[in-house]
């Protein structure tokens, strides 16, 4: 098993041509190939953990491809990549198998949103596994264009408006990065046969140290808005609602739960993990103040996107709000980067960020689905005009109410224990740099909004009594229930036991830099 | 062993050649009743091998001979051989020169110009009267676009560049619409402005230094202390080959001359004369006026062109709804971006030059390929192209894919063209530049965004059947394939770029 990440990653890539075909005849059938196709990379993935090894543990394989721009594409993968790219799969799992039911019988043989939903998957794999600037950005960049498509051919209202302003925005962001990496490639300078554009030999042998620093500041500076964009953090959050309410369900669901997040992800990975050390090296004075603009700006996301979700009334725009807000719970999260690693105990709250990541995903990724159920089912979008769903549609009322109390963080649910990890280590922090003091405290006044708008929402659609346009309301059918039960199982594993996905987001961690 | 001066004339004496009996060759092929088709092919088979050939024997000679060095074959007196860096005789006048990059640059253009021929002979019906002069000019603007970048002197860089910019004027006139005639008067008047200034930049020259060789030339720079004339006559021959390259503001004809020109012709002169213009761009700053040695400082100048003509064509465009101009500002729009490598006079500028002259040519060949496909069906602004991507999907695929090329998609080969570029823009210090040119790139997929939305969300405005046209796509699939592998691959031209540069940067005045 050499070479398990290669066949990871190209499993999706070859499967695109199949399922294309195969969606041509019926499109159950590339939903089915597609969840197979997830799940075997699942297999692969959790095989890899094994094979893990050193301190922060991790698995590399490197292979031959751009030696003349010093490039080589390696793949690895460690407990961080590992856990976001198994909850992605299993989005992309529940998300196929929600589809077919969910665009009806017109669309019975519908080849094309499958395939692209592999092309997407297959971009958001490589994102997560790979540790070569150039082929990142590859996948970055790859994941937008069937986003495009998607949201454009299959959403609601104008829906290459919305397509539009999400590609743009992204792109706008991208190109960014584009530079920055442009920067980094010819900057970093390492021992003699060593990638300048590799990840983890960058963190390695410190190549950044001797960068110049003004260089430094910008790197740093437009990576992190780059990446911010596909976040939405504050200022850059505008494409977000649109595109998370006007995607067809499944796609909503990958938005909110991985694809958004995959800018978090590249913030610790490239901003904090990559670049910020050489940052600490040369100007320590920028690294703090860096992490506590992050710090502000988490919060202010946090705080701006549950005050819209408490007055929205279309359904999905809540959630799309919900999702603003808990960037900024990651981006507080990871705004507690150690600057000095002084043991195990100082990265708590980078794993609360990459948890949240995780619990996240699914508990989004469920909720956009059942709002997406709620819609096929009775073809309206307004929480006013909803009303005493429980007693009519009991699996979904029972699938939503369990992802809507975790995305509020109530125990013994996903998100609780993400979020008393973030919270722990923001504590933790106190102690040693005192501006984080009313930064946690307003946190915590965030997470009871939260609070609020999600019980608002549960009200609203599933209590009270049925309104004229509910009282004919039907459960989904089979397929339907089944991809919501698997990610409502998800969430409960999670909250009942987060030793797994902890452990393993730990073990990348401890004793790095 | 060596390269001899019949070595490099034989790609050119044999096109031409081959191009004057076309003309014969396809009127026999005219007349005949069955079988024509085949024997057309017969005849494109053996021109393009034999082309290819030749090509492929001055490379074979070349790379015996020495593996990294320039070589200058004289004329006169008598025919002789020089390779640079090991003995430098005192002065040259004209010659041919073979190095690396020429070689590479002959390679792509036979290739290229044999895709673009296989388009032609189906776009372009043989039995119509003067198609054979057609397919015969553009054999002959091949050769004389050869001769260009085999040249070793402005002189004879001047006579092939003007053989082909002028027989192109037929390419554009070919239907003889009102439109096309008025938009070759406009280029033949452009061009003959062009020469005019570049032989008076060429007369000063040669009255200072009593030669035009490049490397003569180079080399007397670098001791005149004056340089203000030198630097007059430059600001001449520049902006008459600008005017061939269209950088804005000498990019006017380019527009009405590719959107009259039939689609093959304007897929000719972007992937061919357009690139060949950016190499003589390439060739007279970077290799005659290295900053360090000419002490000339040209290198914010041509960075400011390169921003007005990024900014300019890539905004126009947005307002464009005509498809084929559409393209035709791209083609403007690229050679700002190729302007910031020239700008950057670098290892990494140079090798994205070289990446983009390759993966910007068969990009632009496919987009005017795909184009001319719509266009025969009447389908020529963005109001006719609305979806068009469910009647004509094979067509539609690869020009979007062909065209997210353009705007630096990965996996296409536009993305590590663009990457080169502007990691050298960032290299050389000129990070705004780099900042304009991905801003610029952005554009780029706005434009190219609202014409795929056309295409594919809006309801169509035909309702027949439209039939595509398989034989025009597979000279359009075989270059997406090629966009796909060596986007994905890029190593494969790498693998003869890096060596090309790394020997022009080599050679020191």
């Amino acid at each position: 098993m050499g070479n398990i990440l290669l066949i990871a990653e190209l499993l999706p890539i070859i499967a695109i041509p199949f399922v294309y075909l195969v969606g041509r005849k019926s499109s159950k059938a590339a939903s089915y190939l597609i969840a197979f196709v997830a799940f075997v990379d699942i297999i692969l993935f959790v095989l890899t953990v094994q094979l893990m090894s050193g301190s922060p543990q991790r698995y590399v394989e490197p292979y031959n491809w751009i030696p003349s721009l010093n490039t080589q594409y390696t793949l690895f993968v460690d407990g961080i990549s590992v856990s976001i790219v198994i909850i992605t799969l299993i989005l992309v799992i529940a998300s196929s198998i929600f589809s077919p039911r969910y665009f009806g019988e017109k669309h019975r043989k519908d080849a094309g949103f499958y395939t692209l939903l592999m092309m997407l998957t297959a971009g958001l794999v490589g994102v997560f596994i790979t540790s070569n600037f150039l082929f990142f950005y590859f996948n970055w960049e790859f994941m937008l264009i069937p986003a495009y498509f998607i949201i454009g051919g299959w959403g609601y209202s104008k829906p290459y408006k919305t397509a539009f302003k999400f590609f743009i925005f992204t792109h706008i962001g991208a190109v960014f990065v584009l530079l920055s990496i442009g920067a980094v490639y010819l900057f970093a300078s390492g021992p003699a046969g060593v990638s300048n554009l590799d990840i983890l030999d960058i963190q390695k042998y410190g190549m950044l140290n001797n960068a110049p620093l003004d260089m430094l500041h910008w790197v740093l500076i437009l990576f992190t808005a780059g990446f911010g964009v596909k976040m939405a953090i504050f200022p850059v959050h505008a494409w977000l609602p649109d595109a998370h309410s006007e995607a067809p369900a499944p796609m909503s669901a990958l938005l909110s739960g991985v694809i958004i997040s995959a800018g978090a992800y590249a913030i610790l990975r490239i901003c904090l993990q990559t670049v910020l050390p050489a940052v600490i090296v040369n100007d320590k004075e920028f690294a703090k103040d860096f992490l506590h603009l992050l710090c502000l700006l988490g919060i202010i996301t946090a705080f701006y996107g549950s005050f819209i979700a408490l007055v929205r009334n279309d359904i999905k725009r809540i959630i799309a709000y919900s999702s603003i807000s808990h960037m900024g719970y990651i981006m507080f999260g990871l705004s507690l980067f150690p600057i000095q690693p002084v043991g195990a105990i100082v990265w708590i709250g980078i794993t609360g960020a990459v948890l949240h990541i995780v619990t996240h995903a699914a508990s989004k990724g469920l909720l956009f689905l059942s709002s997406g159920s709620i819609m096929s089912q009775l073809e309206i979008r307004d929480t006013r005009e909803m009303g005493g769903l429980a007693g009519k549609m009991p699996w979904t009322a029972t699938t939503t109410t369990t992802a809507a109390l975790s995305i509020a963080g109530v125990p013994p649910l996903a998100c609780f224990f993400s979020e008393l990890l973030i919270f722990l280590g923001a504590f933790q922090l106190i102690s040693t740099d005192s501006f984080y003091i009313w930064p946690t405290v307003l946190m915590l006044i965030a997470v009871i909004f939260s609070l609020a708008y999600i019980l608002r929402f549960i009200a609203r659609i599933f209590f009270g009594a049925p309104k004229t346009k509910t009282e004919n309301a039907k459960d989904v059918p089979f397929s339907m229930k089944f991809a919501m039960v698997i990610l409502a199982i998800v969430i409960v594993i999670i909250g009942i036991y987060p030793t797994f996905f902890i452990q393993l987001i730990s073990t990348a961690l401890t004793g790095g830099m | 062993m060596t390269v001899t001066l019949l070595d490099v004339t034989l790609p050119i004496i044999t096109l031409v050649i081959l191009s004057v009996l076309t003309i014969p060759v396809v009127g026999f092929i005219r007349k005949r009743q069955h079988g024509n088709k085949i024997l057309m092919v017969a005849w494109y088979l053996f021109v393009y091998v034999l082309a290819i050939l030749t090509v492929i024997n001055l490379a074979w000679q070349y790379y015996n001979a020495s593996s990294a060095e320039s070589m200058i074959i004289t004329l006169s007196p008598t025919p002789t051989t020089y390779t640079l860096t090991s003995t430098t005789p005192p002065i040259f006048s004209s010659a041919f020169l073979v190095d690396p990059i020429s070689i590479y640059m002959a390679v792509l253009f036979v290739v290229i110009s044999a895709i673009v021929f296989l388009y032609a002979m189906s776009a372009i019906n043989f039995r119509e009267k003067p198609a054979e002069r057609y397919f015969a000019v553009m054999l002959i603007v091949t050769a004389c676009l050869i001769g260009a970048i085999l040249a070793g002197d402005l002189l004879t860089l001047f006579i092939f560049w003007e053989g082909s910019a002028g027989a192109v004027s037929f390419l554009i006139l070919y239907e003889k619409t009102p439109e096309s005639i008025r938009a070759t008067m406009k280029y033949l008047v452009m061009i003959i402005i062009a020469s005019s200034l570049i032989v008076y930049g060429l007369s000063i020259i040669f009255g200072i230094c009593g030669s035009l060789n490049y490397w003569t030339v180079a080399q007397y720079i670098g001791t005149v202390p004056d340089k203000s004339l030198f630097i007059f006559a430059f600001v001449l021959v520049t902006a008459g080959y600008a005017t061939e390259a269209a950088v804005v503001p000498f990019h006017s004809w380019l527009l009405d001359a590719y959107a009259a020109a039939p689609a093959s012709s304007a897929a000719f002169i972007a992937s061919l004369i357009d690139q060949g213009s950016y190499y003589i761009i390439l060739r007279v700053f970077v290799y005659i006026l290295k900053p360090a040695s000419s002490g000339i400082n040209w290198q914010l100048t041509v960075a400011i062109l390169s921003t007005i003509t990024m900014i300019v064509a890539n905004l126009a465009a947005l307002a464009e709804r005509n498809v084929k101009r559409l393209f035709a500002y791209i083609c403007i729009a690229d050679v700002g971006y190729n302007l910031i490598a020239i700008t950057s006079v670098d290892k990494e500028g140079i090798q994205g030059n070289l990446f983009f002259f390759l993966a910007g040519g068969i990009t632009i060949a496919l987009a005017f390929m795909c184009v001319g496909i719509f266009n025969s069906m009447g389908i020529k602004t963005l109001n006719d192209f609305r979806g068009i991507g469910r009647k004509m999907p094979y067509t539609s695929l690869a020009l979007v894919i062909g065209t997210l090329s353009f705007a630096g998609f990965p996996p296409m080969a536009g993305f590590i063209a663009k990457y080169l570029v502007f990691t050298a823009a960032i290299h050389a210090s000129f990070v705004w530049l780099a900042v304009i040119g991905v801003c610029t790139s952005v554009i780029q997929a706005c434009y190219l965004i609202i014409l795929y939305t056309d295409m594919f969300a809006k309801e169509p405005t035909i309702k027949e059947h439209i039939k595509e046209p398989r034989k025009l796509l597979v000279p359009i699939y075989v270059l997406l394939a090629a966009i796909f592998i060596f986007g994905i691959f890029p190593q494969i031209v790498l693998n003869f770029i890096v060596p090309v540069v790394n020997q022009f940067f080599a050679i020191s005045w």
